[in-house]
């Protein structure tokens, strides 16, 4: 073992079982195979079952950190808990090296009915503090959640935002050397963020290890060293995190596409949109543009009934659901003369692609005049992926220059 | 920092570390789990009689109304419960107490680890804690209704016997075969939610096996099912120790205590076997 590895993880497989039956039923199974003291991890899976991890192997060092990205149900939760001790390992072998302190589900055993005060010892000592240490930190704790007088109601009147902040202050005040965190760090609001974010610098720069989950691309850019790409349960890629989630981003495009059920459609069907595509500048059709290429969707719509001056549009969400980009030709002041039944046409929009890397969807629209009511609308009809050379953060690539004059005159 | 021990999550390594040192983890880990056991029992504790008029009450009204039901269908003939040494009242509250440390924690273990939510899931912690608060609020209610039977034995003008000194110890195995039938029903429960539905009903059936509203009976069926049943010695020691002041069955006593101690070990150690088990299937 490498002096400074604090976890280091060999061949690990984990079995998951999908129907409930089953899972009761092996449950027992293994229950009872323990009883009479023989081993109740097969490699071999059965009826139902399969690898939510397989085969994995990695370390981290101390003053590492760690991302691991990837799709829902990929298997990286399932990693977390098990270097937490949760779950045992089907197969392989998992040395851990310090106190881990895990921020998996923040809160997780308050009781609704008992102050906070009470909450925070029984939720220390869950996590592993005695009385003492609780002692210890009890003001820093309540400082941390900015929860004033609060902390003697019962915790039930608590907004959301309290409740994970005192959840979170608890977990993050037991001093551990490794911390898992399991996308925890998606709530609360800014200040908050921004106090969670100064607390794990000071884990970083006190050498402590940190396995982080997330699906914020931004936080394992901007706070890890190191990425983990984990897909059906096997490490794809691993490395620089802005090249691991390039890759990621690449791949999430063809998969989606597979795999991911279609957004809604609705409108009145007098004229459809039948087709839209994304092409480069050069012409090509493609999935993955660079941020900052110019970009055309070329969309088709076929006329069943005559339409009057209709608005064709646009709308772009990246992978968190938000409005990234809008726009639509009445807004561009065009005014169309009447388009006949049985008439095809292309609409093509063509723009600079100043978007951070993601996935996005687009929803392309025919409307009627009026802005309202739609011919047709189709949601999440096309999805794909920006990547960046350069990192930035945020939702758009204004692709700034910079420059630094030393000059105090030095007018820009 | 603290210690800097190492530590391996494999297969099986708890069944491989070996017998003793199997047990040696054991202890050491219930004596770290200390702390947590206390604080989970005082959760539970204040959790349970907060916003609640009665409170601690609650504990009490149980018992005093299925004994009033009892001296009811007594007196109105129904039952023939036949001749106690003591008042009725006095005999029939202290059975339904010592037989509630059992039906109540194995209710309360039952449900420990379905109750206990996201937390079993998500966080790493012994979850032999659980259990053993959950049984810790039967011992709470008992002591409850301690003093209401001290009341009663006023009102009735029954001295209690210098034996009851003894209860604590002739407790003891009482509260070991709960936390050994608890340890494994808050396992099954885990799996299978008709556990948390039956374990009510079974205890409540039980009660009717077990003489604690009625004097044991010295022949039929019922005798032999007694005779069977480590609880009915087990109550009917502690009663003895209240009221004759002698052990009426000491040897029936004595072994029903040993079968309480190997449940509780066996059931503790296939609990810590199963306990990571228990996460994933929750």
């Amino acid at each position: 073992m490498m002096n400074d590895s604090v976890i280091r993880v060999e061949n690990v497989s984990k079995k998951y079982c999908r129907g409930l039956k089953h899972t009761m039923m092996y449950g027992i199974h293994d229950i009872a195979k323990n009883v009479i003291g023989q081993s109740s991890h097969s490699e071999k899976l059965r009826n139902g079952e399969f690898w939510a991890v397989n085969d994995v192997s990695f370390e981290v060092r101390r003053g590492e950190t760690l991302g691991l990205i990837g799709a829902n149900g990929s298997g990286k939760s399932t990693i977390l808990k098990m270097l937490n001790g949760i779950f045992m390992p089907d197969k392989g072998r998992i040395e851990i090296n310090g106190r881990v302190g895990a921020l998996i589900e923040v809160g997780a055993g308050f009781h609704p009915m008992l102050t906070g005060r009470e909450n925070v010892y029984i939720n220390g000592s869950i996590l592993g503090m005695t009385k003492k240490e609780i002692d210890r930190k009890f003001e820093e704790i309540v400082d941390f959640a900015d929860i004033g007088d609060f902390i003697d109601s019962p915790v039930k009147h608590y907004s959301s935002g309290m409740y994970v902040r005192l959840g979170f202050a608890v977990a993050v005040h037991c001093e551990p050397d490794i911390l898992l965190i399991d996308e925890v760090l998606a709530v609360g609001d800014e200040e908050f963020r921004r106090k969670c974010m100064s607390k794990l610098n000071e884990f970083k720069s006190a050498e402590k290890a940190i396995v982080l989950v997330s699906h914020s691309m931004e936080l394992i850019q901007g706070y890890c060293n190191r990425a983990m790409w984990v897909d059906a349960g096997v490490i794809k890629d691993t490395g620089v995190p802005r090249d691991v989630i390039n890759r990621y981003f690449r791949n999430a495009v063809g998969i989606m596409q597979n795999s991911e059920v279609k957004g809604r459609r609705w409108g009145s069907g007098d004229a459809e949109i039948t087709d839209i595509r994304l092409f480069n500048h050069e012409g090509k059709e493609v999935e993955i543009i660079e941020s900052g290429e110019e970009a055309l969707f070329v969309v088709r719509v076929r006329f069943k009934k005559n339409a009057e001056n209709p608005i064709f549009g646009i709308l772009l969400r990246n992978s968190h659901g938000a409005w990234v980009y809008g726009t639509n030709t009445m807004w561009h002041d065009m005014k169309f003369a009447t388009f006949h039944a049985g008439e095809e046409i292309t609409v093509t929009f063509r723009q600079r692609m100043n978007l951070v890397g993601d996935v996005y969807y687009i929803d392309p629209s025919i409307a009627y005049p009026d802005g309202i009511t739609s011919y047709d609308w189709r949601e999440n009809a096309l999805k794909f992926s920006v990547v960046t050379s350069k990192r930035v953060v945020g939702v758009s690539n204004l692709d700034s220059c910079i420059s630094v004059q030393r000059k105090a005159d030095g007018q820009p | 920092m603290k210690k800097d021990k190492i530590i391996v999550y494999s297969p099986d390594r708890l069944i491989k570390i070996g017998f003793l040192n199997l047990w040696k983890e054991m202890f050491s880990s219930l004596f770290q789990s200390r702390e947590l056991i206390w604080r989970l029992f005082l959760r539970d504790f204040s959790a349970k009689y907060r916003q609640s008029l009665l409170g601690v009450l609650w504990a009490i009204i149980n018992p005093i109304i299925t004994v009033g039901v009892f001296i009811f269908l007594n007196r109105a003939g129904i039952l023939n419960i036949g001749e106690t040494s003591v008042p009725y009242p006095v005999f029939a509250l202290i059975g339904i107490s010592i037989y509630g440390i059992f039906s109540t924690g194995l209710s309360a273990s039952s449900n420990c680890i379905i109750g206990a939510g996201p937390m079993v899931v998500k966080i790493n912690f012994p979850k032999i804690s659980l259990v053993i608060a959950a049984v810790g609020q039967s011992i709470v209610e008992f002591l409850v209704r301690l003093v209401l039977i001290m009341v009663i034995f006023i009102i009735f003008g029954v001295v209690p016997k210098w034996t009851a000194i003894f209860l604590p110890f002739t407790l003891l195995p009482v509260v070991l075969i709960t936390l050994g039938i608890g340890f494994i029903l808050s396992l099954l429960g885990g799996i299978f939610r008709d556990i948390v539905y039956g374990v009510p009903l079974l205890t409540t059936l039980l009660l009717f096996l077990v003489p604690a509203l009625y004097p044991a009976p010295s022949s039929g069926m019922l005798a032999t099912l007694n005779k069977w049943n480590p609880l009915s010695h087990l109550v009917t020691g502690c009663r003895d120790l209240l009221i004759s002041g002698a052990l009426s069955n000491p040897s029936g006593f004595l072994v029903a205590s040993i079968l309480s101690i190997i449940i509780f070990l066996v059931s503790w150690r296939i609990f810590f076997l199963s306990e990571s088990r228990i996460a994933e299937r929750v």
